[in-house]
């Protein structure tokens, strides 16, 4: 209890200079104080927005990520396991194939958003949802939209190398308009866990624990599901599906500050946005613009057998 | 104990989806009580106390302090109502106080930060379960015991007049479980109402006011221990045989398990046996013999003798008479037709003076083979002589005439096997 101020100013000024540090780093250089030509384009106008967006997509996958491990009880649970990926991914490639590549990011928002809709409604059919339920039509309805996904890239043609990007995840034409999107999304949505954190806690030990502490369960788990699901669609439609950050970053900020979620949600917000700025300044500044969605997972699944192996069990 | 009632039910029904598993339930529970749920498995008895928290839904009447349950908030119903759940699932590393404190929840706003007087009744009540020491461990580290007392510390610090227990004690140790139903029951003086799932009927009998039994989502008894945990209604709703007796250091009844029929018993279990004891020389063979399955009856008793009370306890038939008097002309009479009526008599040793020296002249007239004399190894015929030499004369006459005389328990079932045509039949009947 004692460190977890600190601890959080300590990220407060990590995430701070990770954006300041991450701006002026590229391909095509410029320092902190340039003036060759183009410098304030390139800096402003490129690097500024992606820095930005990849933070606050970062920071939104891992709350949610936080948000559901309480909600489900499980530690590898992931914000993409309610079929939010597989939903984006089919928007995606239904606008890639059939309207030549326009609208990618709203086929990716209605997508996802359609994708939980339906675990939604298939899980809540009878009234009373027991998580296991979600969780299990999420997983099928994945396989079933990834199945989709699988055949049109099947029939794609030439579009399969546009598909295939989009879904490894990336933040190759991230616009100030996309970041300023983020933002809107995650300062309410991430605002909202935040004060949801005492029922994450309450409901990480069960349903009926959560009601007979005096928490409104039914109404925290929809709560949290709409925000989890506003922020996972709204990172999808913007950057892909990128792994691994919404699953990781929980464990790290839960090694470092324990598993109360009042302190996990605000540190899960920094350490996501920290982890995928680095991650996307390494992928265009040392390896020529890859997906970033590999760099996570390429850097993320080692990481996370190691804190398996470090620890003998997960956080 | 007030008249006022903080719970109360009429027609409760209560199930998952259409699955009715609580059927038509009427109760109430006064303040300061503390009532103890018991039943076999599955009976009912968590969708019952879990009805009355409003997790699983009902229909009929559910009212907390004359206000329908229903109609609480979800923080009212957090304020009003703790529960201790059987088990919980540990997925996160919290450590104790955190989970302490999410009793306190309910009574802050999510805007602000719990404050010291919460942590105040938090430590209270990890004082109070005896696990103030484990305050910062980790509760994936605890033993089941210590979890379950972590659980009762958190309801026990949402402060609630109502405690809703689902077997509080399953996983403590002797002298936790004590501990436990003993802060319970001084809870329940001080006016809160406690309701506990219990499966060891003695803590039950020994610490509750009231017991309600449940049978198929049925309420088939409520009343006190005594009048609820009869050999009769146990035998009805659990299919299990019990002695009740009542224990001389409590004053509250204690049931002790019957042991069914085992193996070699079944030949013989039909046959009926009359036991002939005295100044409690018969209680350990009228256990021993019940629980193989034996038809018994026991001879005439004082009513003061511990014979009598084993007799009572395992309701096995006898003659009482009054202590230190006479053996009256009828009970004499009425020991004559069971010595006839009897398949096999046991003598167990006893010390005979003139005032049971009938009883033991009543065995002549019986058939010799079929009587069994229990002497124990270090004792002689002579040392229960108490009518200078009458008594041994008798019992050595017995054994000349044929009774069989042997030392121990085994014995007398190796004795307890069939000799007569008549026996025969017996045994070979399924």
């Amino acid at each position: 209890m004692t460190r977890t101020v600190p601890l959080l100013i300590c990220l407060t000024a990590a995430a701070v200079l990770t954006v300041v540090l991450c701006t002026f780093i590229g391909p095509a250089g410029f320092g902190f104080v340039s003036t060759a030509p183009g410098a304030a384009d390139i800096v402003g106008g490129i690097r500024l927005p992606r820095v930005l967006s990849a933070f606050f997509v970062g920071a939104g996958l891992a709350v949610a990520g936080a948000a559901m491990q309480a909600l489900f009880r499980n530690p590898m649970a992931d914000p993409y396991i309610l079929g939010t990926s597989s939903g984006g991914a089919l928007g995606a490639s239904l606008a890639i194939v059939f309207l030549g590549g326009f609208f990618v990011p709203l086929f990716a928002w209605v997508g996802a958003v359609v994708a939980i809709l339906i675990v939604w409604s298939i899980a809540g059919r009878r009234g009373v949802v027991a998580v296991e339920t979600l969780l299990l039509t999420g997983i099928a309805v994945s396989f079933f939209f990834s199945a989709i996904v699988s055949f049109l890239i099947a029939i794609a043609g030439q579009n399969v190398h546009q598909i295939l990007f989009w879904l490894m995840g990336g933040f190759w034409n991230a616009s100030p308009a996309d970041a300023i999107l983020s933002a809107c999304i995650l300062l309410p949505a991430g605002a909202l866990l935040f004060f949801m954190g005492r029922d994450l806690n309450a409901l990480s030990l069960g349903e009926e624990t959560a009601a007979h502490l005096g928490i409104d369960a039914a109404r925290a788990r929809w709560v949290v599901l709409g925000g989890s699901t506003l922020l996972v669609a709204g990172a999808v439609s913007i950057a892909g599906s990128i792994g691994f950050i919404g699953l990781v970053t929980p464990h790290v900020v839960r090694m470092l500050l324990g598993p109360d979620n009042r302190v996990v949600i605000p540190a899960a917000i920094l350490v996501g946005g920290i982890l995928l700025v680095l991650s996307d300044t390494l992928a265009r500044t040392f390896f020529s613009d890859l997906p970033v969605g590999i760099i996570t997972a390429f850097i993320g699944a080692p990481f996370f057998i190691w804190l398996i192996y470090q620890r003998g069990s997960v956080t | 104990m007030s008249d006022r009632h903080s719970i109360e039910a009429e027609n409760l029904e209560a199930g998952y989806n259409a699955d009715v598993i609580v059927k038509s339930v009427s109760c109430s529970f006064a303040e300061g009580s503390f009532t103890g749920i018991i039943g076999p498995n599955g009976s009912g008895k968590t969708t019952l106390l879990k009805a009355f928290s409003r997790v699983i839904p009902s229909s009929g009447i559910l009212e907390l302090d004359g206000k329908a349950v229903r109609d609480y908030t979800p923080a009212e119903l957090g304020m009003a109502l703790g529960f201790v759940p059987q088990d919980e699932g540990r997925p996160f590393p919290y450590t104790v106080l955190q989970v302490v404190l999410m009793a306190r929840y309910a009574r802050t706003s999510r805007f602000s930060a719990l404050t010291p007087v919460d942590y105040d009744r938090c430590c209270r009540a990890l004082d109070e379960t005896g696990i103030a020491h484990l305050k910062d461990r980790s509760i994936r580290a605890l033993s089941g015991g210590e979890w379950q007392r972590v659980l009762i510390a958190r309801a026990l610090a949402q402060d609630t007049r109502v405690l809703l227990l689902d077997e509080p004690t399953s996983h403590l140790d002797l002298s936790h479980q004590t501990d436990i139903l003993s802060l319970m029951r001084r809870l329940a003086g001080s006016g809160s109402t406690i309701i506990g799932i219990f499966h060891d009927l003695n803590l039950a009998a020994l610490f509750c006011d009231r017991l309600i039994m449940i049978q198929d989502g049925r309420l088939v008894a409520d009343d006190t221990p005594a009048r609820v945990l009869t050999p009769e209604k146990i035998r009805a709703v659990y299919g299990a045989d019990v002695a009740v007796s009542c224990h001389p250091a409590t004053g509250r009844i204690f049931l002790m398990p019957l042991a069914s029929g085992n193996g070699s018993s079944e030949q013989v279990s039909s046959l009926h046996i009359l036991v002939i004891s005295g100044g409690g020389s018969g209680a350990d063979l009228l256990h021993f013999l019940s629980g193989r399955g034996f038809r018994l009856s026991a001879g005439i008793l004082a009513a003061t003798d511990t014979d009598y009370l084993a007799a009572k306890a395992l309701e096995i038939p006898c003659i009482a008479v009054m202590p230190f008097s006479q053996i009256p002309a009828h009970s004499l009479e009425k020991l004559k037709t069971a010595l006839h009526h009897a398949d096999r008599i046991i003598f167990s040793g006893h010390p005979v003076g003139p005032g049971n020296l009938p009883v033991l002249l009543a065995l002549r007239d019986a058939d010799p083979a079929r009587i069994i004399i229990h002497l124990p190894a270090d004792r002689d015929f002579n040392s229960y002589d108490f009518i200078k030499g009458a008594a041994a004369a008798a019992l050595r006459e017995l054994c000349a005439a044929g009774a069989e005389c042997t030392g121990s328990f085994d014995g007398i079932l190796g004795l307890l096997r069939p000799v007569s045509p008549h026996d025969r039949n017996l045994r070979s009947e399924p």
